[in-house]
């Protein structure tokens, strides 16, 4: 009874923002109901749909946990894309360097440089936080700006690919590629990694000392002070930890899908992680549901745009916009 | 000599949308509203006030009159989650931020519709002050610009004035420091949160319309940069003050036209390089001021006269 009374809001706030969609993708010109179903059932009609689907949820899912578990402390990461973009930079990088080693010893490689590239990336605002007090939303927010330069600057760099059209690196070695779950239509292990992520940071928020005293710490900064938490180490372990999931969804965007660095591979990602985190109230157990679902309307989108002209950004309003009642429904709560 | 000018002249020009941003977040945060959608609504500005002015014909005063209107409203709406429905203001920022950054794409797409080249509307024209424009090195560096960079000035010393030197600046910022104390004297300070709030939006707005008006001649997604966010930084480091704002905005403008200016000059890094420099240099400045600045005392904090303690 509890769940289906949390879940009610979340309904609401879904049909009310479609509705607000409706009148602008009618000021279109287009059909309201045949772009909601478009929205709603692309992902279900056919197997690719389905597994492009999961492929945005992986990214999805590690984006948002990236800005749970800071916020889990009371701390607020910005910086997901960066950390994203570096770990792809690492990951693509030794994979090329290294592209004539052998699985077992490749694969690790790209996954860990991958991981602690986003972690130091995350170290950063983590470090200045703690040691200067400086704002770790600005900081983290202009770090991105500086990775999208890096990884012009890598792919436009010696190890650019001449053929391709777009700033893009050659592909990496073989033995970089994470194993695929299924051929065709083709599905990486990435899925089974964050998936793990997922549960891991779940389990440990919940049931361990640590996750406890980050906890404690968002909750209350001086009174887990007082009871011997070190505050200022929480808040930098919880965005170095962010950073290297963060990392890791790079790693599996390289090593996963494209198999290369390619400018612009962040895509949307750090808003619609920030989206999803906000709207499960940073509870690590609603992120990847709530993914799941961004995922669907994402992929509903793109089908939308390619077959009835109606522009993409129209289901990121609905999502901005579910946000909006999401929080809003705790107003009406309070009352 | 003459690079030495243009530069002068470049880095007053480029210097408005940061000023008139911060100057709108300053406002907000001396009552308390502390503004993080500075991107979104800037972005929304520039979209807006080039749709404006393409659909006027290439009427810039009908640009600028919808990216303030629009400002505005998310002013008003920042406002009304966090002052009367209390929400956290830092949340509700990022909800308005993606609002205005998908409103910003939306928009064109759905007024021009999907085009290769975007149409380009009329940049904003000169308006040399008579005589003054006439003094060697000085005319044209400080006298010959456009009118929006005569307004960020007057702007600023206005604002400073009327915090500092006028009753209703003082009651206002009493309220972003110690509302308990100013609701106590019987200042409004929902009236007060309200008015800066939408005020700020308004400049914000304003300062997003500068960017196809004087830079492009047209929007482009995504045109803003993150000149959103070194605002805020800016406007920490200026310590939430107007004249500061303006010496700051100063020094954002000079280090921004000083790396394209290398960019163009052809020196022998990669150009990438060069644009880091500004996230970078923002960066180290903070390292250095962050801790010294004056922050209003209720900054971020949303004001409930109903309890108890703050």
């Amino acid at each position: 009874m509890t769940i289906v009374r949390k879940l009610v809001p979340y309904v609401i706030a879904i049909i009310a923002s479609f509705a607000a969609a409706g009148i602008f993708i009618a000021l279109t010109g287009a059909n309201v109901f045949q772009a909601y179903e478009t929205i709603l059932f692309t992902s279900f009609r056919t197997p690719n749909g389905f597994v492009q689907t999961l492929l945005k949820f992986i990214p999805l899912t590690l984006q948002a946990l990236a800005f749970t578990i800071p916020l889990t402390a009371g701390k607020f990461n910005m910086g997901g894309e960066g950390q994203m973009i570096v770990g792809a930079i690492a990951a693509s990088v030794v994979g090329i360097l290294g592209a004539d080693l052998p699985a077992v010893i490749l694969l690790p490689l790209v996954v860990l440089a991958g991981v602690a590239a986003g972690a130091i990336w995350g170290f950063i605002p983590a470090w200045l936080l703690y040691k200067f007090n400086i704002n770790e939303i600005l900081t983290s927010m202009l770090l991105n700006f500086v990775s999208f330069q890096i990884i012009d600057l890598v792919a436009t760099g010696s190890l650019r690919d001449p053929v391709a059209g777009h700033p893009t690196t050659v592909q990496i070695g073989q033995g970089g590629f994470l194993p695929m779950l299924i051929k065709n239509p083709p599905l990486n292990a990435g899925l089974i990694l964050a998936l793990l992520v997922a549960a891991g940071v779940y389990l440990y928020t919940t049931r361990t000392t640590g996750g406890y005293e980050l906890v404690a710490t968002g909750a209350n900064p001086r009174a887990a002070a007082v009871f011997g938490i070190n505050v200022k180490r929480m808040f930098v372990f919880s965005i170095v930890l962010a950073g290297a999931i963060a990392g890791l969804s790079g790693v599996i965007e390289v090593a996963g899908v494209q198999h290369r660095l390619i400018v612009g591979l962040q895509h949307n990602f750090l808003v619609l992680g920030v989206i999803i985190a906000l709207i499960s109230r940073g509870n690590n157990l609603a992120v990847p549901f709530v993914a799941f679902f961004i995922a669907i309307l994402e992929i509903g989108a793109s089908a939308m745009q390619r077959t009835m002209n109606v522009p993409i950004e129209m289901v990121f309003i609905v999502e901005a916009l579910v946000l909006l009642f999401v929080l809003l429904s705790d107003v009406f709560r309070r009352r | 000599m003459d690079s030495l000018v243009t530069f002068l002249r470049l880095t007053l020009l480029s210097m408005v949308p940061f000023v008139l941003a911060a100057q709108g977040t300053m406002l907000g945060g001396r009552t308390g509203v502390f503004n993080v959608a500075q991107e979104g609504i800037m972005l929304v500005g520039a979209s807006l006030g080039f749709i404006g002015s393409y659909l006027a014909g290439g009427s810039t005063l009908v640009g600028i009159a919808a990216a303030v209107l629009v400002g505005g409203i998310f002013g008003l709406a920042l406002a009304y989650f966090t002052t009367t429905l209390k929400m956290n203001q830092f949340v509700i920022g990022l909800s308005l931020l993606f609002i205005g950054t998908g409103l910003s794409t939306l928009i064109p797409k759905l007024v021009i519709g999907v085009t290769l080249s975007q149409p380009l509307i009329p940049t904003l024209q000169d308006l040399p002050i008579p005589l003054l424009s006439q003094i060697p090195f000085l005319g044209t560096v400080l006298f010959s610009h456009n009118i929006l960079v005569y307004f960020a000035i007057v702007l600023s010393i206005g604002l400073w004035y009327f915090l500092f030197r006028t009753q209703l600046g003082l009651e206002l910022r009493s309220v972003g420091e110690n509302p308990n104390a100013a609701d106590s004297l019987g200042i409004n300070t929902s009236k007060h949160r309200y008015v800066t709030a939408i005020l700020g939006g308004m400049l914000i707005g304003l300062a997003g319309a500068y960017l196809p008006m004087v830079y492009t001649g047209t929007f482009t997604e995504g045109m803003v940069k993150g000149r959103g966010w070194l605002t805020i930084a800016l406007t920490f480091f200026a310590g939430w003050s107007p004249l500061p704002v303006l010496y700051g905005s100063l020094f954002f403008a000079g280090i921004e036209v000083a790396s394209y200016r290398f960019q163009a000059g052809g020196i022998a890094i990669p150009y990438q390089y060069l644009l880091m420099v500004p996230y970078l240099a923002t960066i180290l400045v903070m390292m250095f001021t962050f801790r010294k600045t004056r922050v209003p005392g209720f900054l971020g904090n949303n004001y409930d006269r109903e309890k108890r303690s703050l």
